[in-house]
């Protein structure tokens, strides 16, 4: 079988850029794999999959030495275009990327740049539709699709020419979890049936992990390795939440998916697993009642509320057990109770033109909380934070701030948006930061927002330099630093690695702790499981939950956890699963 | 390169032309005086011919082989940008949309300066100052700041370039009445004492015409270059920051190729400037020399980058230091 | 449209309304043809404005109204042009030969919508972080992502067709666009529209430029009134479908 793909000695840097993104790399890619890019945020994976198509360096500029060849051309020798026959490009932005007006247009786009004959451009065209499940759009300007109908016409649009090597820079970013593993499924079968060479480069482990075949592992210096998705992750030290779980556990082989967690838990006498479906379970109210045990129930899940007050009795086998007081605590009542909310909104409508967006929503912010709104692509998400922060006003109903009144953007609200590129002006990321503390009157104290952010190291690089994952925590911390009691944001985790994640989190909760009230809508269930104290599931603009994260997420197919789907509720992150098991 | 070629024979034919364009009056006294046709009726035949070239130096710019596509998007921002700038009228002598002609041949070089320049002139043009005879003589001009901007020379902070084109700016204000002048000056002042008198020689003539433009156009011109340099002052630094980084991406740099001995005559007589001709001269007796080298055993097989058919260029790391990048 | 006639230049500008109301795309061209509106407002007002600043006189001021009250109806034309078409099948139109500048021509003109709603866009975003937009000081804060987000995306947009194979010189068609006969009336409505405009101008000599000063009503013809006019017939025509 010959390569698809082959670094010989490749190190890049960009134009200006004190250090190499990539170091002497070398490897070759065989055809027909389905191998995964990772590596921290800014690690160099943008790099690496741009390298692929001869992005890098026709249109980054800078120095490239060494040589990539792809089915036996030479990057170097030539630009993009000549290589499009056989390579399709899917961009981390692809809004930004459409060429033409319509959906169908941009479908036949490629093609027609390859001189593919018309009879084969429609059936060729119809054939991706189908795939990916865009045929009712094919007649929609671009501009005006969803982010997640967006990924899903570039993906089709790259396959189109019926490329040898698909490249896909970050394409379930914007996904929901089920359209992200739509995505991901129809990538395997073309490999499996096609023979196609995909390359991913992505973030979201918990679902590609299982697909692929290798991982290319990038680590910060520009050194890249080339192994089984098992032994890259392990190297370069991320991972699913089973996987990092298995690490701190000792397991080996860490497991990658919940499928292979549950075998092992089964062998490890930690107590069965979670059999099927069944995730409802017992779980305690705060410091009192009897054990909460992790066990095989084979009870169908019922009403979460009412087994809470009296967990079952099942036969304890024996083995190490999950400690009662290492169960996270499931609050009675509904926390916003007790304290006057921040921003409130009653009885909410909202709509853009003539089309309903938010149907009669109640929903309140109390200092103190961390609120994550989950929700399939288009539920109202982003319609619900842009009326929470003033900026969208309602068609019926009310939003109010604990003064009363509307909220002022900027002073009581403090919104960062999808995409932080519209925001970033200055020079610096030290710049940045104190252009939004100027406008307040105050001076310098760009170190402290940085620091817990992880951008102490990059205070003086300029903000469009970075990596998409590294600018929006520049938004971040620009946004945080109008101090505003509220803080909003929307889809914070694009780009971002489990680090950085995690430092989001505690930086959130942080937030949190001294008072403000703090919510995010998120495709990522993960962080939502870490730092949320309570959940809010949107649907067509209604809300179908509203309460703690365990009771909302942990018994839902879509939107459950790793850990819950291992071990069911209350369990919904590794480092729970791994104190209670160690406490013992 | 054929298409290079062509570009630079465009290039050079715009300008010569142009100056062809404002300065035939005088080169040809009898055929048009004061008493004679007034421009209107030969402009057709010299704004057809300067319109003429100026299109074939964007259509071949612009086209493959031209700028590259970064390029043309960029001359299609920054033109947008221009249109826009324009749009709020102006004060006396003084439009804002100068400035991005400024910045963007400082940032990217005379050659995409002076398209910049042109072109942006032509699409303000087409909502502003409407379609007439002027129309090329402007886009040239227009392109003469652009090209001049490019052509300052570089410091090392963006400070100083900063500075330096500020006082460049509010030269060239006087600079581009003095030249835009040129276009009635023959004709309309007519017989006044001030006129263009064809029989007097060129240095009184141009005493003549220094002191027309004193009293006609100084003051108006004044605040164009007060008005540039304080735009360029306080705008400059962003947008000369964004530019530049644009103009980074435009041509990358792989490691140099073991220099052949034509190119290294070459670029003895020629020097640092000449690396164009230098490359010309030297490519194809270097190809051949590489050829060889490269079927010997113990060759690297690295090529600088000259992309055949391709807008890109690689550049050997040497050449970075000669100025401009890419797209000349 | 070298005309600053108000009683041109408004059926003008009514007809670029009705036409795009009736026949907009949806997408950025529609959402922008307000702001080309707005702008045109603008201009009138600063254009007037500036004048201000110098002799005052009715004439003055009026001509400078009514060249901005020109362009302004230019600006709207241009949005309705943005917003009606699709700069990318009108390149599909286009003789091989002129591809290339075509193509930077559609670009352009697709610039400006873009860049009016990614404007919005930034001012909103300021305006979360507390950055008031409307002093000047904020211009930067404004202007930087704009123009920075424009050029990232022009870049993005020309890295994004190379490496989809632009300009690789064989190219074929996906279809081929519809001209039926809704095209062939609004073409040659239109071109007998500019004719009348260009001879009946040549015949009456002077009324399309009224003068200011002194102060006299401009005279209007019908016929060019009516010429105006017709360019909102395809605001009333029903498109060929695509097949």
């Amino acid at each position: 079988m010959s390569h698809a793909v082959v670094f010989d000695g490749v190190s890049f840097t960009y134009p200006g850029a004190p250090d190499p993104a990539l170091s002497e790399v070398s490897f070759g890619l065989e055809e027909g794999s389905f191998v995964l890019v990772t590596g921290p945020t800014g690690a160099g994976k943008s790099t690496l999959i741009r390298a692929m198509n001869g992005l890098v360096p026709h249109f980054s500029g800078g120095s490239l030495t060494g040589s990539v060849t792809v089915a036996g051309r030479r990057t170097l020798d030539l630009p993009p275009r000549k290589l499009a026959d056989i390579v399709g490009f899917v961009p981390q932005d692809p809004g930004a990327a459409f060429v033409v007006d319509r959906v169908e247009d941009e479908l036949a786009y490629g093609m027609e740049n390859l001189g593919v004959p018309a009879a084969t451009m429609r059936r060729r065209a119809e054939e991706v539709m189908d795939l990916l499940a865009i045929e009712s759009l094919r007649n929609r300007s671009v501009r005006a699709l969803s982010g997640g109908e967006r990924q899903r016409v570039a993906i089709a649009a790259a396959l189109t020419t019926a490329p040898r090597l698909l490249l896909l820079d970050e394409p379930t970013s914007q996904l929901d979890p089920q359209g992200a593993e739509d995505v991901l499924a129809a990538l395997q079968r073309l490999v499996h049936d096609l023979g196609l060479t995909v390359v991913v480069a992505e973030h979201r482990l918990e679902r590609v992990a299982g697909f692929v075949d290798l991982a290319l592992g990038c680590s910060p210096g520009g050194k890249v390795v080339l192994g089984s998705p098992a032994e890259t992750l392990g190297r370069v030290g991320t991972g699913p939440p089973v996987t990092r779980l298995g690490r701190m556990l000792g397991w080996s082989p860490a497991p990658l998916t919940v499928r292979e967690a549950r075998r092992m838990v089964a062998g490890t006498n930690l107590g069965a697993p979670v059999a099927g479906d069944s995730r409802g379970d017992a779980s305690d109210a705060p410091g009192e009642g009897p054990a909460a045990q992790v066990e095989g129930h084979l009870s169908s899940p019922a009403s979460r509320r009412s087994h809470r007050q009296s967990p079952p009795q099942p036969p304890t086998p024996p083995g190490p057990r999950l400690r009662p007081a290492a169960a996270p605590a499931v609050p009675e009542g509904s926390p916003s109770q007790a304290r006057v909310p921040l921003v409130r909104a009653q009885s909410l409508v909202a709509a853009h033109g003539d089309r309903e967006v938010l149907s009669g929503l109640d929903v309140g912010l109390c200092p103190g909380e961390i609120v994550a709104l989950v929700g399939r692509n288009g539920s109202g998400k982003t319609t619900l934070l842009r009326c929470l922060s003033g900026l969208h006003p309602p068609a019926r109903g009310t939003v109010e701030t604990a003064a009363g009144g509307r909220p002022a953007p900027g002073l009581d609200v403090a919104l960062c948006p999808q995409d932080p590129d519209m925001m970033l002006f200055c020079e610096t990321v030290r710049e940045e930061i104190e252009a939004t503390l100027a406008a307040k009157g105050l001076r310098g104290g760009a170190g402290a927002l940085a620091g817990p952010l992880g951008l102490r190291d990059l205070l003086e690089s300029h903000p469009r330099d970075l990596s998409a994952g590294e600018r929006l925590l520049v938004a971040a911390a620009a946004v945080v630093a109008s101090g505003a009691p509220v803080l909003l944001l929307d889809e914070p985790t694009r780009g971002l690695d489990v680090e950085s994640k995690g430092r989001l989190g505690a930086f959130l909760r942080s937030l949190a702790a001294t008072g403000h009230g703090v919510m995010f809508a998120s495709h990522d269930v993960e962080l939502v499981a870490e730092v949320a104290t309570r959940v809010l599931m949107l649907a067509g603009g209604e809300l179908l939950a509203d309460g703690h994260p365990a009771e909302v997420m942990a018994d839902s197919p879509v939107f459950s956890p790793q850990m819950a789907r291992v071990f069911g509720a209350p369990w919904m992150t590794p480092e729970q699963v791994a104190m209670a098991v160690r406490g013992r | 390169m054929r298409s290079s070629s062509l570009r630079n024979l465009a290039l050079v034919g715009v300008n010569l032309l142009g100056l062809l364009a404002f300065l035939w009056p005088f080169v040809l006294p009898g055929v048009a005086g004061p008493t004679g046709i007034g421009h209107e009726a030969d402009a057709p035949w010299i704004i057809a011919a300067l319109l003429g070239i100026l299109g074939l130096l964007l259509f071949v710019e612009l086209g493959r082989g031209g700028m590259g596509p970064k390029a043309v998007a960029l001359v299609g921002v920054l033109g947008a940008a221009m249109v826009a700038l324009r749009l709020p009228g102006f004060v006396a002598g003084f439009s804002p949309m100068f400035v991005i002609v400024l910045v963007a041949g400082s940032a990217f070089g005379p050659g995409f300066g002076f398209v910049q320049g042109a072109v942006g002139t032509f699409a303000s043009g087409l909502f502003i100052g409407g379609l007439g005879p002027w129309l090329p003589f402007q886009m040239v001009a227009i392109g003469w700041v652009g090209m001049g901007a490019g052509l300052l020379p570089r410091t090392r902070s963006r400070g100083g370039r900063i500075w330096i084109l500020a006082a460049y700016g509010a030269a060239v204000a006087f600079a581009f009445g003095a030249v835009i002048n040129l276009w009635f000056w023959p004709y309309r002042a007519g017989s006044s004492a001030l006129g263009w008198a064809p029989e007097l020689g060129v240095q009184a003539n141009l005493a003549r015409y220094g002191t027309f433009y004193l009293v006609t156009s100084a003051w108006w011109d004044a605040y164009g270059a007060v008005g540039n340099a304080v735009l360029v002052s306080v705008l400059g630094r962003p947008l000369l920051g964004a530019l530049d980084r644009a103009a980074r991406r435009m041509s990358f740099t792989t490691p140099c190729p073991v220099d052949s001995p034509p190119e290294r005559f070459a670029r003895a007589i020629t020097g640092h400037r000449g690396l164009a001709l230098r490359a010309r001269v030297g490519r194809v007796a270097a190809a051949r020399w590489r050829r060889r080298v490269e079927e010997s055993p113990d060759s690297t097989g690295q090529d600088a980058g000259e992309i055949p058919g391709g807008a890109t260029r690689g550049k050997c790391n040497r050449e970075q230091t000669a100025r401009g990048s890419g797209v000349g | 449209m070298s005309t600053t006639n108000p009683f041109y230049l408004l059926p003008l500008f009514a007809a670029a309304w009705f036409v795009h109301s009736a026949r907009r795309i949806e997408g950025p061209g529609a959402r922008s043809f307000k702001v080309f509106v707005l702008f045109g407002a603008l201009t009138v007002g600063t254009r007037t404005a500036l004048v201000l600043l110098g002799p005052v006189n009715r004439g003055s001021v009026l001509a400078a109204m009514l060249e901005g009250l020109r362009v302004a109806v230019m600006l709207a034309v241009f949005g309705t042009f943005s917003s009606v078409t699709d700069s990318w099948r009108i390149l599909r139109l286009t003789p091989r030969r002129f591809h290339e500048p075509a193509l930077a021509a559609a670009l352009a003109l697709s610039i400006a919508p873009r860049t009016i709603v990614a404007a919005a866009r930034v001012r909103e975003a300021q305006r979360m972080r507390g950055i008031e937009p409307r002093r000047w000081r904020a211009l930067p804060a404004l202007a930087v992502p704009v123009l920075a987000t424009g050029m990232e995306e022009a870049g993005t947009l020309a890295e994004s067709m190379d490496a989809r194979g632009h300009g690789r010189g064989r190219r074929s068609s996906y279809r081929t666009e519809p001209w039926g006969p809704a095209a062939w009336a609004t073409a040659t409505t239109a071109a007998l529209a500019a004719a009348v405009f260009l001879l009946v101008a040549r015949a009456l000599g002077g009324g399309l430029t009224p003068s200011t000063f002194p102060f006299v009503w401009p005279e209007a013809s019908p016929w060019l009134v009516l010429a105006a006019l017709s360019f909102s017939l395809p605001g009333a025509l029903r498109p060929e479908t695509r097949p």
